[in-house]
């Protein structure tokens, strides 16, 4: 039962594993560059998730149709609001990689540790 | 309103969003045509709004929220502009503030950035701007999420805007864990979306109020969630690690604005998720309410002591901001009338102190180039007026009757009261001693000790008053921040009773 569950619901888990996967790695690794990486498996994964919640078992485009009625649509409005997520995320990972670029030229390293400590 | 018909009025709030947003983006090409009209049309813009906003917070005071439509699709489906008393309270503050800061900014411009990045910085600062005022307004949780960004991001930029090493490595921190944060929150949404169907906050209230006996486990998920995400966001303590480097490496106005306004606009954002769409049911079933005060507690008594060990001023004062912070939280976390009024009258009074203190600051760097706290021997005599300004947010931070302080401060005392906590005064009245034991060092140093250095220039009068020595378009913010701390404790009823006029509805 609850396997099925699961099986089901699979692009949940997924988007659940990527996010924990790509905060983790945010937080943990020493590799700026590796960090931005993170960010976007972060944010990815909730792109799948808002889908995955607009998404319906045997639903169609929502694209009116005259010819079937009764079609059943799938919900747009999820997927719209992650094109809004995805240009964030683009923009964000855009300015994370030139502060890093700034940095490379200050310290002639992309390794948080030799720099990044606790004050 | 007279002046004006309810129909023009009810487009007013979004003009607050959308003439920031417009002229942003005339920044840059006027930069590159003449950078000396950047921080006049800024200004221009920012006291356009604020008229504006004040002319809202005019009408709303009778009561009445404004609600828009925006490009005319109704609520459940469109975007919606809320504006009530505890959001016309916020615009305003955000406006007044930037205000002063950006008249500050005229010449704490000039002597602190390149000459290249000026047109940047003020697009950065209206991006910034424009983002808290709809933050503020918005009714839409997605739309909000959008706000956040455009505030977050352009707030890292406000913090590169310098250049130097730190600054660089304190903004890619701050947008790295920001935008964990964010995650967090779309998150969150997500997780709302999910369970209701609506993205309107009043809708989801409706919604929640009638489904959340059916997802327990969800709700508290999605609750804790926006709690993560929104603590990053306003550095709530154990989650505050990007706070004192951003704020330290930032151009004091920048410093000014993101400790004064930009982490209390997520706060807003989070009552009124917690508040409205939540509601107090699920407010007082979970454990939420316990969680928040702890990490406010702990908040107010840890940023205090991490203050207290800073040596360079402008740390010490960010510092202070994540222990203020925490108190702002604990009037969340109380829940009660007086909590919660207090919690967000904090927010307003230490929008003014912080101001105060980080255009001091700057304004001390402008002019003796001293940034630590145990330079500051003599500098009561250099410096009056603005030794005088930050005496008195000192003392409002520190909680003495007749400055704005003591009133929020009095007012969670009351509000633990009523939540039957007394416990927790001890905690305030701890906090508040913790912070008379960083700040009067600077002032008794400032007015009662030697200046070594000063003293063999200057011979016998260095216990004589000078005059500050700094541009008149520093000084003014100063002092009209300052003012605006004293106004606040002896008269806090009109501030007061917008906020009461959204609490009594909240609670």
């Amino acid at each position: 039962m609850d396997l099925e569950l699961i099986l089901l619901n699979f692009p949940y888990v997924v988007a659940i594993i990527l996010f924990s996967m790509g905060t983790l790695i945010v937080l943990t690794q020493a590799n700026l560059v590796k960090k931005v990486i993170g960010i976007n498996i972060m944010e990815t994964s909730i792109f799948l998730f808002f889908i995955a919640v607009g998404n319906m078992h045997g639903g169609v485009p929502p694209i009116y149709d005259p010819a079937y009625p009764e079609a059943l649509y799938v919900n747009p409005l999820p997927s719209v609001m992650m094109l809004t997520g995805i240009v964030v995320s683009f923009s964000v990972t855009a300015f994370a990689l030139a502060l890093i670029v700034k940095l490379y030229i200050y310290y002639g390293t992309i390794s948080a540790p030799n720099f990044m400590k606790l004050k | 309103m007279d002046i004006i018909g309810m129909d023009a009025l009810k487009v007013l709030p979004f003009y607050c969003v959308i003439i920031p947003l417009i002229a942003s983006f005339c920044m840059p090409v006027l930069a590159r045509w003449k950078k000396e009209f950047c921080a006049p049309l800024t200004t221009a813009v920012t006291a356009a709004v604020f008229i504006i906003t004040i002319i809202i917070g005019n009408h709303v005071i009778k009561g009445r929220a404004i609600s828009y439509a925006v490009a005319g699709w109704r609520a459940p489906w469109g975007i919606e502009i809320l504006v009530d008393p505890l959001s016309a309270v916020m615009i305003m503050l955000i406006s007044g503030i930037s205000l002063c800061i950006m008249v500050f900014s005229f010449t704490a411009i000039k002597y602190e950035l390149e000459r290249i990045v000026t047109g940047w910085f003020y697009t950065a600062f209206l991006l910034c701007f424009s983002g808290m005022i709809g933050l503020v307004i918005s009714n839409d949780i997605f739309n909000m999420y959008v706000l956040i960004e455009i505030a977050g991001i352009s707030a890292c930029a406000l913090v590169a805007a310098k250049g130097t090493r730190l600054s660089t490595e304190a903004a890619l921190k701050y947008l790295l864990l920001a935008t964990v944060g964010s995650g967090f929150i779309l998150f969150g949404i997500g997780f709302i979306y999910m369970i209701t169907g609506h993205l309107n906050i009043t809708f989801i209230a409706m919604e929640l109020a009638l489904i959340k006996d059916q997802y327990p486990i969800l709700i508290w998920t999605t609750l804790s969630f926006f709690v993560v995400g929104f603590g990053v966001k306003a550095a709530l303590f154990p989650l505050h690690l990007w706070l004192p480097d951003a704020h330290s490496s930032a151009p004091s106005p920048s410093s000014a604005i993101l400790s004064s306004l930009v982490v209390k606009v997520y706060i807003i954002a989070f009552v009124k998720i917690l508040f409205i769409a939540f509601g107090l049911e699920i407010f007082h079933e979970t454990y939420i309410r316990q969680l928040i005060i702890v990490l406010a507690v702990l908040a107010m008594l840890a940023g205090s002591f991490f203050a207290f060990v800073q040596i360079e001023l402008k740390r010490r004062l960010a510092y202070s901001t994540v222990a203020q912070v925490g108190y702002v939280f604990l009037g969340i976390g109380l829940g009660t009338p007086w909590g919660l009024a207090a919690g967000m009258l904090h927010i307003v009074v230490h929008a003014f102190m912080k101001t105060c203190l980080f255009l001091c600051a700057g304004a001390i760097a402008y002019q003796t180039g001293r940034k630590k706290v145990n330079e500051f021997a003599g500098m009561g005599y250099l410096m009056p007026v603005t030794m005088g300004a930050f005496t008195v947010a000192a003392f409002s931070m520190v909680g003495i009757p007749l400055f704005g302080g003591f009133i929020s401060k009095y007012g969670l005392a009351l509000g633990s009261l009523e939540a039957e906590m007394p416990l927790l005064i001890l905690v305030i009245v701890l906090s508040g001693l913790l912070n008379a034991t960083y700040y009067f060092p600077i002032i008794g140093q400032a007015y009662f000790s030697q200046d070594e250095s000063a003293g063999d220039n200057h011979g016998g009068d260095k216990k004589k008053f000078k005059r500050d020595d700094i541009p008149l378009s520093m000084l003014v913010p100063i002092v009209i921040v300052a003012l605006g701390v004293i106004y606040l404790g002896i008269f806090p009823g009109t501030i007061l009773k917008f906020i009461n006029l959204t609490v009594s509805v909240l609670l």
